[in-house]
């Protein structure tokens, strides 16, 4: 029976080097009507910055791993690229006619953006230090919104939104390997890593598309899940259990059952959510009417408390991070 | 040889594709949606000011710049109203939800009405304060220009302004109706 206990030793040490060598997570929530990023420190549930970046920032993603968080301005056609411990623009990356969602690779090194105007995936490098041309800029359906990369380093997803269908992208290759059809109008997606599952969320057909991609060259349509009207971002919470979306134009939010893929509850009282986020027990819901974030308990759903942000908040995307150790 | 920069045959292909861009984008937006929210506050209790409005008719009887405004199923979700402005612009707007309890309703708009904004959705509410109101109008939208360097009348500012100028004179009007008896 001791030969459990190296291994559990081992654990404990890597957990606790883990807490040790990352700093507090934070929120970067995207404000498109001010202009900013509210910076909001999870441990203390408050805003502690507002961070300046290009005009109408929609999309963004925060990486641990780069230690930077990215968020595409469609209006300045750019990428503020924001240092997370000094919480602060370091770099700024012209991005294309018009670009939205964004997500980067596991590595944390490059960068993928939706150019939602001219129907492209740009590719980045995440830690470039100048503002750089992108790497490779890969043709893909019309009005490209949001991007999940796949785990494997080597695909992206891409939402063709006007397309009403998903491409596969083989970021080698820099072509579309795959496309499968979704419902009406996939505006977000989200990446089931643990599953090698896809969500994409259909805003005109109201529900999301859960695909198989174990064989990413065979993405399969396994279920189609009723959500509440004009689903629009996306989290999984609980470990994976549950599976949170906001319903733009129902003000709730629905929690579904991500293994039996059966909606538990849907919780009113939002105001136009939009993005969404999970960390530890709690999930965070940001409201572009009210211009705040709800913090909820992940389990319950039940309202923690509300964290005032910039104005028309967005947070599109995977905001929540902490800067890793280099 | 040729002095024209396009041949027919090439402009003619030109034409096309652009009116074949525009039928596309009719359904399209660009990414950044706008919003406005205006409210008034009424010296008059809250039932009052929702038996006014409450009716998904009853534009023409509280908004000045509003002729006529019926409505296919009353309050019904589905309900389909037809705005028409005095000055002869036109607006289709489609109940989503109803909330008699909490005074409240929410509408859609078609796209290409009388207001220069696209995937217009907005919203009606009534909340008690004492004795008085808050009325409360919102609204969700994109410009009239669904791609990049919108005219100066389809851009973010003329949306803004237009709806901005439908909630306030609405309201200011309510109020004054509604104080006056």
């Amino acid at each position: 029976m001791t030969a459990t206990a190296p291994p559990a030793r081992l654990m404990l040490a890597a957990l606790l080097l883990c807490t040790s060598a990352g700093a507090a997570p934070f929120a970067y929530i995207t404000n498109q009507g001010s202009h900013d990023v509210s910076v909001i420190d999870l441990a203390s549930q408050r805003v502690v910055s507002s961070i300046p970046v290009g005009k109408s920032p929609a999309g963004v993603v925060a990486s641990s791993r780069a230690g930077r968080t990215f968020v595409s301005n469609p209006d300045s056609k750019t990428i503020s690229v924001i240092d997370m411990r000094r919480q602060q623009v370091v770099n700024t990356l012209p991005a294309g006619d018009g670009p939205v969602g964004i997500d980067i690779s596991g590595d944390g090194k490059h960068l993928y953006a939706a150019d939602w105007y001219s129907s492209r995936l740009l590719v980045f490098d995440a830690l470039a230090a100048k503002a750089s041309k992108p790497l490779a800029a890969i043709a893909v359906g019309r009005a490209p919104a949001g991007v999940a990369a796949h785990s494997d380093g080597a695909t992206v997803f891409v939402a063709e939104r006007d397309d009403d269908s998903v491409a596969v992208v083989d970021t080698a290759a820099r072509r579309v390997a795959a496309r499968v059809r979704v419902g009406s109008h996939p505006f977000a997606l989200l990446y089931d890593a643990p599953r090698a599952r896809l969500y994409a969320l259909n805003v005109q057909s109201n529900d999301v598309t859960v695909i198989d991609v174990r064989d990413t060259r065979r993405p399969a349509v396994v279920a189609t899940v009723k959500a509440g009207k004009a689903p629009y971002g996306a989290a999984l919470a609980q470990g994976g259990a549950l599976l949170y979306v906001t319903n733009q134009h129902e003000d709730t939010v629905s929690v579904i059952d991500a293994a039996s893929l059966k909606v538990l509850r849907t919780l009113p009282g939002f105001a136009y959510p939009e993005g969404i986020a999970a960390h530890g027990d709690r999930v965070y819901v940001v409201n572009w009417m009210d211009d705040n974030v709800q913090v909820l308990d992940a389990a319950t759903g039940q309202k923690l408390s509300t964290i005032a942000t910039g104005q028309n908040s967005r947070g599109f995307g995977a905001f929540i991070g902490a800067p890793m150790e280099p | 040889m040729p002095t024209q920069p396009f041949s027919r045959r090439t402009l003619s292909v030109l034409l096309a594709s652009a009116l074949l861009a525009a039928s596309a984008s009719s359904q399209a937006h660009g990414p950044t949606r706008q919003k406005v929210s205006e409210k008034v506050t009424i010296e008059a209790p809250a039932d009052a000011v929702w038996a006014k409005v409450k009716n998904f008719n009853a534009l023409k009887e509280w908004h000045p710049a509003v002729a006529d405004s019926p409505a296919d199923k009353g309050n019904a979700e589905g309900s389909v109203r037809t705005v028409k402005l005095k000055d002869g612009g036109t607006l289709i707007e489609t109940l989503e939800s109803y909330d008699d309890a909490q005074k409240k309703y929410s509408y859609r708009a078609k796209d290409g009405g009388a207001l220069p904004v696209t995937n217009y959705t907005s919203t009606l509410s009534v909340v008690a304060d004492g004795g008085k109101s808050v009325v409360e109008w919102r609204g969700a939208f994109y410009r009239g220009f669904p791609n990049n360097n919108p005219p100066p009348e389809l851009n973010d500012e003329a949306a803004l302004k237009a709806v901005t100028g439908v909630y306030r004179g609405g309201l200011a009007h309510l109020k004054k109706m509604m104080e006056s008896k």
